[in-house]
């Protein structure tokens, strides 16, 4: 689709996602809006249910204007926390760079 | 803010929660049932509790936690809270504060009777209502329960602290249950995550207890553009085999059950595997990662380093709770639109709550502005006079200025007061505590009503209105109320009442505590008085003075000297309390129906309506709430009567005339009463008095400055001032001055007013 071929844009996490990071990654996401997103979590050292709250509504927001929405790089503890609180993001994982 | 900070933040807290687990408790007994009242009570307790575990507050949790045990069982009503019940729950209230001031100020507590209560409270839960021989050993408090009636085992002291780490879970419980499955649906609120938690935290907590599979319901979430970002959406379906118990997974949501819907079912078979309609995600049992995750917001982790993580969510939930309260007001809009159902009642009710946001402030603050009000008020008054006397025409513009300066610094001035004005409320929720310990030791059935309970005044008379009240309760329920046996001989109900009111008049706050009990014996009272030669055998005194005769130093008509009062001191030190306030106390009582006390006192203590008079070239004020009225003497109204008194005759009765003047040592002869003015005035007594002195200047707001703080106690002056020219002039004790005209001195008495 033509769509995937627009620029690709990265957002790398910060490593503390809780609360106050909320609002700021929503802001982040917005501004984002009508690109490919490449989401950089290797850094992730927690993260929150608000802020998996506003990645996943980011993803289904990609998803509804066909843009692509990946998270390129995942640390350990951002696979552990989804995975805990039953947030599947396999089908969100780059499969191939 | 350092540890100490947020204790002292969580006893003032406990302070409220105490205050609104008595008065939820008190609607109880009074016929409430309303489901929100007694999880109002339930709160009040839990939130003690958590708070109490956050600082290792042992026997504060231990207490707390079998108070809410009980209190559950009225939740689920398992319990009806009948009249037996509410007594033991009331009692554990009394108790929870005393653990809670020791707790804050060291002491100790009476632990039999703590002991005691524990085991009827337990007692309560388990479904028996004599006290249980609680003698039986057990493993552990919290029993893990299927059906949540069984009883919790308890061990030979009667109840088990329960730590707040859960390895206690892991390590103590026994091994014997099978492993059962839970179907858990968790759905938090948006407050979770305003007060730091996290539902990550709780659901790596729950995936501890055994094996989880968990489902995330996203159908919630809003488009990307729409969402807040601090709002709840997510919710979970959890399915959990565990072989903790119920209970296990409830401590798991201790500190969030307020901010989510959380429901535990037993599940039939154990659906771990995803065969369900919703696609469960296994969760892996090695999430030593995650346990590294520090928990609550930066700042608290630093201060609460060394407290474990959920001592950590929980102080922080309680150091917050006043911000929550301010917020959740704010925060309701948001929220409504998605959880409408769930969060309107929530919402409203904590809205209900929080209607008007407040500060603490520090008294010493206020004071100071109080201070300086004062000084701008007279240095107002000042200005006014200075332009006065220097303006010859009159109506100039300046003088219209003035005039709105003098509006305007009223007007601060009375706002100023009106930050320090309180309600009566904790005072008067003191003394239910204090009539249920009386009735319980004299045996007697009473019923306190409290009305008018929010009637504001200053907080320094709230706070020197609590001693007196208590004496005076004491001696209502002791003297007053007859015995249940006698009240029914009398054709009366056995409950005694006594009706504590408070009500705004005329710019004074007026206190009543009536009891139906017998009235005074006046025969008693007076033979009394008469053994004690505060009167002569013969004296002929109305109904009214005997009355007040119980009012005299070092009287009391009980026959044996009892615990609690009947030592002499009593109402002679309770009168002298009200009057350094600036109070009158009257009594009145019908024999068979009961006495009425009725209190008057100033709403504030710092500024005073006075009349500005003159007496031998001093200037002198007059409190303006003793005044009756004000009358020119004319020569044939004025009659001698002995060698140095002088009656005066006002509207066909005689009145003593007072030469004020001569009374303070202004001048060493009589003034003549034609020449003067006399003030009409009703003293303590009851009797009224005609105060001379020469002139009236006016009438005028004063600031109080007390004389004590800055030179010393005089006899017969209640105070001083500064006036709008700068002088000081002094504010008339009324009733030292009447007790002086009587013939006693002014020193003594007034050495020992100042005393007590």
């Amino acid at each position: 689709m033509a769509s995937k071929k627009t620029a690709q844009k990265t957002l790398r996490l910060a490593p503390v996602l809780d609360l106050n990071e909320a609002t700021a990654l929503h802001e982040k996401l917005l501004a984002l809006k009508g690109s490919a997103v490449a989401i950089d979590a290797s850094a992730v050292e927690r993260i929150g249910a608000l802020c998996v709250q506003v990645l996943i509504a980011g993803a289904k927001n990609s998803e509804e204007q066909q843009l692509s929405f990946t998270f390129a790089k995942v640390s350990d503890a951002f696979v552990k926390t989804t995975q805990l609180i039953g947030v599947d993001i396999d089908p969100l994982m780059a499969k191939e760079i | 803010m350092d540890m100490n900070e947020i204790k002292e933040i969580f006893f003032q807290e406990c302070e409220e929660q105490l205050a609104e687990l008595e008065s939820g408790l008190l609607k109880l007994n009074d016929g409430d049932r309303d489901p929100e009242t007694v999880n109002a009570v339930f709160r009040a307790v839990h939130s003690i509790k958590g708070g109490a575990g956050a600082f290792g507050l042992d026997d504060l949790v231990s207490f707390a936690h079998v108070f809410e045990t009980t209190l559950d069982c009225v939740r689920s009503n398992r319990l009806e809270p009948n009249q037996d019940v509410l007594k033991v729950m009331l009692k554990s209230a009394d108790v929870l504060a005393d653990l809670t001031n020791a707790a804050r100020d060291g002491g100790s507590v009476d632990e039999a009777r703590s002991r005691q209560l524990i085991k009827e409270l337990e007692a309560l839960a388990n479904g028996e209502l004599p006290p249980a021989s609680a003698a039986e050993p057990a493993p552990k408090a919290v029993a893990p329960a299927p059906e949540p009636v069984a009883a919790p085992p308890v061990n030979e002291e009667g109840f088990q602290p329960v730590a707040f780490s859960f390895e206690d879970f892991e390590a103590n419980e026994p091994a014997l249950i099978e492993a059962t499955c839970y179907e858990i649906v968790f759905r938090p609120k948006s407050e979770l995550y305003a007060k730091g938690n996290d539902a990550t935290l709780l659901l790596r907590d729950l995936s501890r207890l055994g094996e989880m599979s968990i489902h995330c319901d996203m159908d919630g979430l809003p488009p990307l553009d729409r969402m807040n970002p601090e709002a709840a959406y997510f919710s979970w379906k959890i399915s959990l085999k565990t072989d903790k118990g119920e209970d296990a997974i409830r401590s798991v949501f201790e500190f969030a059950e307020w901010d989510c819907d959380l429901d535990i079912a037993l599940a039939d078979g154990c659906a771990v595997d995803a065969s369900e309609e919703l696609p469960m995600q296994p969760v892996p049992f090695d999430l030593s990662m995650l346990d590294e995750a520090p928990v609550g917001s930066v700042e608290e982790e630093e201060q609460i380093a060394t407290r474990d993580r959920d001592a950590a969510v929980s102080a922080a939930e309680t150091a917050s709770n006043v911000l929550q309260m301010a917020q959740s007001s704010t925060r309701a809009p948001a929220e409504a639109q998605k959880n409408a159902t769930a969060a309107a009642s929530a919402a409203a009710q904590q809205a209900a709550s929080a209607a008007t946001p407040t500060i603490r402030v520090d008294l010493d603050r206020v004071d100071r502005l109080i201070n300086l009000v004062g000084e701008l008020v007279i240095n107002q008054a000042m200005l006014s006079q200075s332009v006065i006397e220097n303006d010859t025409n009159g109506t100039s513009s300046i003088n219209m200025g003035l005039e709105e300066l003098q509006q305007l610094t009223r007007e601060i001035q009375d706002s100023v007061m009106a930050i320090r004005a309180q309600p009566v409320k904790p005072v008067f929720q003191r003394m239910s505590r204090i009539v249920r310990e009386i009735a319980d030791m004299t045996g007697k059935s009473v019923r306190l009503v409290t009305e008018g309970e929010n009637t504001e005044v200053d907080k320094t008379v709230i706070d020197k209105l609590a001693e007196p009240l208590t004496h005076m309760i004491r001696n209502a329920v002791d003297h007053g109320l007859e015995t249940p046996e006698k009240r029914l001989a009398a054709g009366k109900s056995a409950e005694g009442t006594v009706r504590l009111t408070a009500k705004h008049r005329s710019g004074r706050i007026v206190i009543e505590l009536a009891d139906d009990g017998a009235g005074i014996n006046r025969e008693k009272v007076r033979q009394k008085a008469i053994d004690n030669d505060l009167i002569a055998a013969d004296a002929n005194l109305s109904d009214e003075e005997i009355d007040n005769l119980i009012f005299h130093a070092g009287f009391s008509t009980a026959d044996k000297i009892s615990d609690i009062s009947g030592r002499g001191v009593g109402m002679d030190v309770v009168k002298r309390s009200i009057q350094a306030l600036g109070g009158r106390i009257n009594i009145s009582s019908k024999p068979g129906q009961g006495s009425v006390f009725t209190m008057s006192l100033p709403l504030t203590l710092a500024v005073l309506d006075g009349m500005v008079v003159t007496v031998a070239n001093q200037t002198l004020v007059v409190p303006l709430t003793a005044i009756v009225e004000t009358l020119q003497p004319e020569a044939s109204a004025i009659h001698s009567f002995g060698a140095t008194q002088r009656l005066i005759s006002i509207r066909n009765s005689f009145c003593p005339l007072v030469d004020v003047g001569r009374i303070l040592n202004f001048r060493a002869t009589q003034a003549n009463p034609v020449e003067g003015v006399a003030l009409l005035v009703e003293s303590e007594g009851g009797g009224q008095r005609a105060l001379m002195v020469d002139a009236i200047q006016g009438q005028r707001q004063v600031v109080i400055k007390s004389l004590e703080a800055n030179y010393t106690h005089v006899p017969g002056i209640a105070a001083a001032t500064i006036l709008g020219d700068g002088r000081v002039a002094l504010i008339l004790d009324v009733d030292a001055i009447v007790a002086a005209s009587r013939g006693q001195t002014l020193k003594p008495e007034m050495s020992l007013a100042a005393a007590g």
